[in-house]
């Protein structure tokens, strides 16, 4: 859930994450049907240590798990991918049953007998899950089962690798059972997600450290080369199973032309090569070029590219490019530390007076150049459990002036007579956006008599003093993990207070009591009602300053075809097609 | 000179009519001049703001009037929150001064104390400082100025007693001039340090020492006057150099943060430089090139003057 992706997130707030390229190696022939990417630095390809967007990337184009996300359809849906259909699940919500496809083989690889690769069964996915939740791994997507599956606290604690974990049952070769310990509405999403991918035994134990390098998996590329910091090549998977492209879309996607290669084996493209480029300079020339296939747009090149109106620019216009604009499922606010002696504890007027002395939707105008909105609610448009309903602490400067006079401050003075001094921090040391930012907060709370010293930190630094609580006001976003509101709502949740995701360390019994309902409740109109009772709750304690929901723009060819973003999904690559041009 | 001169002209007064008599010194020292009323002007609003608890004009933000090229109103135009880039500049020749002189405050006392010691001493004193500079000479200036600045960063951000401290300056300032304090006394420790060695053997020393003056008032009542000069030099030399590195840093980002400082702006500037807005730049720039030029030339002129030996050959044949 948190961090590792948000803080990614973070640094590319101002960058970049994903690019395409395509065709000008002009020393590479067939040059339509291979994928020029950009990428940036990753870890490397171990689904367990994939939680960083760039390493999810990578791994998802070489393993798979037991589900996905429909690659068109939205509200976002969970298709089978490795399984056979969607789970059955019991009466009491407990018992999930996978039935495998039959016939899904490993990619062919020195580890297996004879070179060549084997047929998956429901104990590799057991080994998977196994060597996830091993403590040995450290892997930060433990959390995804840890909590719920039957017993694996216990295996986890206990250390012992070949000891039997309850939960996890290969009842056949083709029959996979999870067994939770409470019910679970969550795991469809999670188990879509890279960290539940599965891999061979037999590679792990022959590459062991090296594993990282040795991809060997079911998915639609495998690797050919890499050359750390520099290229990365994948091929096509021979043993990739008859995967095609979907044929159902949304109103719309037909005429963008997303239908046009319905029914397509996948991946549609033979090769990816990718160039680890890290300047955003250089990127903006090869997409001018025609080189680059897509390109999300940084600040800088923002009012290059798009219009005072959010249009295309003429230039790109004339070069057919279009412009993408997709809300991301985040939402970034200002944190209070609850635990904190002045800004935290049961008297919110002041965290209210600092929200409602910023104005906002001038945050968006100055810093984002209208890329961003205003934030309304704690959980971002797209995902249930956001309504239109107003912010309650809207920019109101005369609001904010009585309710820090109400909370103990008049005029923004403590009780000697000096201006409160509140510190902040904020991810992103050197950063020009950030500093800008913190600039702007500053004369803002100026206007109301606070004293507010922002401190740029490394995103290193600024995770251990979140992690510990040890700050007082923080700047910070949360990147959904699936479509979900209880994963924004288990931020306010107590037993996760600080080490945990509720870095605000905020506690309300009454909100405890609800969440513990909602986690265990499949979606229903009830449950968007509860949502919304717990959303105003929050809001009323004010743990959270709202800012901003992210939208992003992108760019892309005439000739990059099939590109549709999507937030949580990092399989998009087999999908994509590049016209000869 | 002749005769009849009554009194003997001191080393300061030679050195003064030496300079009187070069033109581009005497320039470089009105632009200097400028320059302090400026300083003078800035700090005055800074404190004024302190005092009266008041928001001083260059922190208000006018949103409404952002990336303004140069007007009437605004002779440098205004940045991205709409802040007049010369109120801006104005008080980055503030955060220029304070940080050349708070750097000397640790740069001088600890280069030439040391150099002194090592100079004086010699054998095992000098071995070891020494060694010490060498080792910090050693390691690229920059990069270490830039780690020691994170670590101070660190250390301010978590003592009560740094952040009471930082209300009246800048932590990032405070990182900053600590961490140039600490690489920066090199240069002047081996120039002391050379001083002397050449000194202490001189009659003058021998003659104090006879006299039975202690190593400290042979060091630093007999000694020092006579080179004292070269502080000043080194001084007036490496001003330019502490202003240029605190831009640098701060246009990485290690340096300043809640204060405008030349580098800070430099970096805002750049943000814009592509859509054409040369002004946020042109200003910051402008400042820091006549400053860096004025200091560079009149430390040359002035070391022409307080140091004889090294003058010049024009000035020799003069």
């Amino acid at each position: 859930m948190l961090s590792v992706r948000l803080l990614t997130k973070i640094t590319a707030a101002g960058s970049i994450l994903l690019l395409a390229l395509s065709g000008c190696d002009r020393k590479q022939e067939n040059t339509d049907s291979t994928l020029y990417l950009i990428g940036g630095d990753f870890k490397g390809f171990d689904p367990v240590d994939s939680g960083d967007t760039e390493s999810a990337e990578e791994v998802c184009r070489v393993y798979e798990g037991l589900l996905e996300y429909s690659y068109l359809e939205r509200p976002y849906k969970v298709t089978p991918r490795l399984a056979e259909a969607l789970p059955e699940i019991s009466e009491d919500g407990l018992t999930y049953t996978f039935r495998l496809r039959k016939g899904i083989r490993f990619t062919d690889d020195p580890c297996f007998p004879g070179g060549k690769g084997r047929e998956v069964t429901a104990t590799d996915f057991v080994y998977s899950f196994k060597r996830m939740l091993d403590p040995r791994r450290q892997s930060d997507g433990d959390w995804i089962f840890i909590h719920h599956v039957l017993g694996a606290r216990g295996w986890a604690e206990k250390g012992e690798f070949d000891a039997p974990l309850p939960g996890f049952v290969a009842v056949d070769d083709y029959t996979l059972q999870i067994k939770l310990a409470k019910p679970y509405p969550q795991l469809r999403w999670v188990l879509t997600m890279s960290y539940a991918f599965v891999v061979p035994r037999e590679a792990v134990e022959l590459y062991k450290k090296k594993f990282r390098e040795h991809p060997v998996g079911t998915g639609p590329f495998r690797l050919k080369s890499w050359r750390q910091r520099y290229r990365i090549e994948y091929e096509r998977n021979p043993s990739f199973s008859g995967q095609r492209y979907p044929d159902k879309g949304m109103p719309g996607d037909r005429e963008a032309g997303l239908l046009d290669d319905a029914g397509k084996p996948l991946p549609i493209v033979e090769r990816i090569v990718l160039y680890d480029v890290s300047e955003y300079y250089t990127f903006w020339q090869m997409f001018l070029g025609g080189q680059i296939g897509a390109s999300a747009l940084n600040k800088d090149y923002f009012e290059k590219a798009v219009t005072p109106q959010l249009g295309l620019s003429d230039d790109l216009k004339r070069r057919g490019v279009r412009l993408y604009k997709t809300p991301e499922p985040s939402t970034w606010y200002i944190g209070f530390n609850m635990k904190d002696t002045v800004v935290g504890g049961n008297n919110p007027k002041l965290r209210q007076a600092f929200a409602c002395a910023i104005n906002v939707p001038k945050l968006c105008e100055v810093i984002y150049n209208n890329r961003y909105t205003p934030a309304n609610s704690l959980i971002p448009p797209g995902i249930a459990g956001h309504t239109e309903k107003p912010y309650a602490y809207t920019y109101n400067p005369e609001r904010a002036k009585r309710l820090i006079a109400q909370a103990g401050y008049p005029g923004g003075r403590d009780k000697n007579g000096n201006p409160l001094r509140l510190t902040m921090i904020m991810p992103g040391a050197g950063s020009t956006d950030v500093r800008q930012m913190g600039e702007f907060f500053a004369d803002h709370l100026r206007a109301l008599g606070v004293e507010l010293v922002a401190q740029q930190l490394s995103f290193a630094e600024y995770l251990r003093r979140e992690h510990d609580g040890n700050y007082q006001v923080m700047y910070a976003g949360w990147i959904g993990d699936y479509p979900d509101a209880e994963n924004f709502l288990n931020l306010f949740y107590s037993p996760n207070k600080c080490p945990g995701v509720n870095a605000t360390n905020y506690q309300n019994p009454e909100f405890d009591k609800l969440y513990e309902r909602i986690a265990i409740m499949t979606d229903s109109p009830e449950r968007t009602a509860l949502y919304e009772q717990m959303v105003d709750m929050v809001m009323a304690d004010c743990p959270w300053a709202l800012m901003t929901y992210p939208l992003t723009y992108g760019l892309y060819q005439p000739w990059f075809q099939n590109y549709k973003r999507h937030p949580f999904s990092y399989a998009s690559s087999k999908y994509h097609k590049v016209l000869p041009h | 000179m002749s005769a009849a001169a009554s009194k003997p002209e001191s080393l300061w007064a030679i050195a003064w009519h030496q300079l009187r008599r070069n033109r581009l010194a005497m320039i470089c020292l009105g632009i200097l001049t400028a320059y302090i009323i400026i300083w003078f002007y800035a700090e005055g609003v800074f404190w004024r703001g302190r005092i009266l608890d008041k928001t001083p004009t260059y922190k208000v933000a006018h949103y409404e009037i952002r990336n303004l090229p140069p007007s009437a109103h605004h002779w440098l135009g205004t940045n991205y929150a709409g802040k007049d880039n010369l109120l801006l500049v104005a008080q980055g020749t503030r955060i220029a001064f304070e940080i050349g002189l708070l750097t000397s405050f640790i740069v001088i006392p600890l280069g030439f104390v040391l150099g002194a010691l090592a100079g004086y001493f010699g054998r095992k004193t000098d071995t070891v400082i020494t060694y010490l500079f060498s080792v910090i000479g050693s390691v690229p200036d920059i990069l270490l100025i830039i780690g020691i600045a994170y670590v101070i960063h660190g250390v301010v951000d978590r003592s009560t007693a740094m952040q009471a401290l930082t209300r009246y300056v800048d932590s990032g300032l405070l990182s900053v001039c600590i961490a140039m304090g600490f690489t920066g006394w090199v240069g002047l420790c081996r120039l002391i340090r050379g001083e002397y060695i050449k000194h202490r053997d001189r009659q003058y020393v021998l003659a104090a020492r006879a006299l039975g003056v202690g190593h400290l008032g042979i060091m630093f009542r007999h000694i020092a006057p006579n080179v004292l000069h070269i502080v000043i030099i080194n001084f007036s030399l490496r001003f330019p150099g502490l202003i240029l590195t605190e831009v640098v840093l701060s246009f990485l980002g290690v340096g300043i943060a809640n204060e405008p400082s030349w580098g800070a702006i430099i970096n805002d500037a750049k943000q814009r430089l592509w859509l054409g807005n040369w002004w946020e730049l042109a200003g910051a720039t402008a400042a820091m090139f006549f400053l860096v030029l004025a200091l560079n030339l009149f430390g040359d002129a002035l070391r022409d003057a307080l140091d004889p030996k090294l003058r010049t050959a024009d000035t020799k044949s003069a």
